[in-house]
């Protein structure tokens, strides 16, 4: 196995804890905070987190269910934020191998990208199908996701982080 | 296989699962099919009302903070606020209890009139309470999600109304929770009556200039109508969805512009578009309308060149 330098090696990952935060993510995301264009979209952000970290357990398919569980959740266009976590997910696993040899804040601005290509399949359906614009303030969201990213990282991973042999020094 | 964790189980070496582009194709082309359905053949209710019962929980969680922040900043502002709000609503009591005593005789007279004349009696709504659980936070539309759905009774298309005017309608009805178009959004169009003139025309939703206090439209009145900024629309009945008489809008500002045949005239819903919590859900006035003329069966028609 090819390891950068200075990279720590993980435990392997908990799928009751990955699923944990999948279900935390859409909570947030279902917040009932009003219509706020600019608010970051956590379901999305932690997807990609987890297909770039774990592109076994957690791959297209599931982000695709989410996302039509979000459409019903906002009553928008049924379809629209599967479409736009299908083609998120499958660019994150393309990027997979590659975005964990950066650093983190680097991997946030690589990330960026992605999700404003997310948003930009949102609101191009939208204004196919006849949607009000919501106006340039939506270009935040991606801003603030890819912002988020170091967050996510560090909170994702945590338990990952602890001791393979918690000793007294050592408790987690 | 992740790289760098302790991972116990070998990476499956054959076994890979499906490419990830031929996953992308795939769910990318059930997400467009979706879509299509939904918005073109609407046979996609079924789907969203499972996934809306499965996640009502979810949702019941998720606002349970939002609330409890609600009710506990409500109970801090407390006594001052309570005095004032009823101290107005006192007020709009004694204003109302004079029009509400005229209101049973003018009842009363107006059905023996109607009698006199021999005209069908008026329609009586009958209503349902609700509560707004959330603002649906789609931002291409304007909608809202109420707590009542198919058990409790809720019809499609009902007219959905607040203590002040016409808030909107229902548009689509899961089994718990029910989604209500607001009267501010593109797609929603109401007949409306101008109060002082008496005459008859169509309010169209107009998000865009909403947030300028606007929010409604009211398209094709020539530009040399008798319109007067301050009318007050109501609701006219001739669809049979919204009883008539219901306060929906008030011109706020009228542009009549040479180049144009219409006026621009802007509307300012008088529901709380945007911070209701209490609404009435009354049932739809088509299902006690007479059956419309094109629905009868014809009379038989005489056979072609058999009158000749």
């Amino acid at each position: 196995m090819i390891m950068r330098s200075g990279q720590a090696l993980l435990l392997p990952a908990n799928p009751v804890f990955i699923w944990g935060s999948l279900i935390a993510a859409l909570l947030l995301n279902m917040l009932p905070l009003g219509r706020v264009p600019w608010m970051p979209d956590f379901l999305a952000l932690v997807l990609v987190f987890w297909n770039v970290h774990q592109p076994l357990r957690v791959g297209i398919g599931l982000a695709f269910f989410f996302g039509l569980g979000m459409d019903v959740h906002q009553s928008s266009l049924l379809g629209q934020h599967a479409l736009s976590y299908t083609a998120l997910c499958f660019f994150a696993t393309m990027i997979h191998r590659r975005l964990l040899w950066f650093s983190v804040p680097s991997q946030a601005l690589q990330v960026l990208p992605l999700f404003a290509a997310a948003h930009g399949v949102e609101l191009v359906i939208r204004m196919v199908s006849g949607g009000i614009f919501p106006g340039w303030i939506l270009l935040m969201a991606p801003a603030l996701e890819s912002l988020l990213w170091p967050l996510a990282s560090i909170l994702l991973l945590a338990p990952q982080r602890r001791a393979p042999n918690p000793d007294e020094n050592r408790p987690l | 296989m992740p790289l760098g964790t302790l991972d116990r189980t070998p990476p499956p070496f054959f076994k890979q699962g499906h490419s990830a582009l031929s996953k992308l194709v795939f769910f990318s082309a059930l997400a467009l099919f979706l879509m299509v359905a939904d918005t073109r053949f609407s046979i996609t209710q079924p789907v969203r009302a499972a996934l809306a019962t499965a996640l009502y929980p979810v949702q019941w969680l998720a606002l349970q903070p939002v609330r409890g922040v609600q009710n506990a900043s409500g109970y801090l502002t407390g006594l001052d606020q309570a005095n004032s709000s009823s101290e107005q609503a006192s007020k709009k009591l004694a204003l109302q209890s004079m029009r509400a005593g005229q209101v049973e005789s003018l009842e009363q007279e107006n059905a023996r009139l109607r009698k006199l004349l021999g005209l069908r009696d008026q329609l009586t709504a009958s209503v349902m309470s609700a509560e707004v659980l959330y603002d649906a936070a789609d931002p291409y539309t304007r909608k809202v999600i109420i707590d009542k759905g198919l058990v409790q009774g809720i019809e499609l298309g009902s007219p959905v109304l607040d203590e002040s005017g016409v808030l909107g309608q229902v548009t689509r009805v899961h089994p718990l929770v029910s989604e209500v178009t607001l009267v501010i959004d593109r797609d929603l169009a109401i007949p409306v009556l101008n109060v002082r003139t008496g005459a008859r025309s169509v309010a169209f939703g107009d998000p865009a200039t909403a947030a300028s206090g606007s929010g409604l439209e009211l398209r094709f009145m020539g530009s040399n109508s008798d319109v007067l900024e301050g009318d007050l629309l109501t609701t006219s009945g001739v669809d049979g969805v919204y009883p008539a008489g219901l306060p929906v809008a008030k011109i706020s500002k009228i542009e009549r512009r040479a180049e144009s045949a219409f006026a621009k005239i802007y509307c300012t819903p008088q529901a709380l578009v945007t911070g209701a919590r209490h609404v009435v859900v009354v049932k739809p006035a088509t299902s006690r309308l007479p059956p419309r003329p094109g629905d009868l069966p014809l009379p038989a028609a005489p056979k072609k060149g058999a009158a000749k």
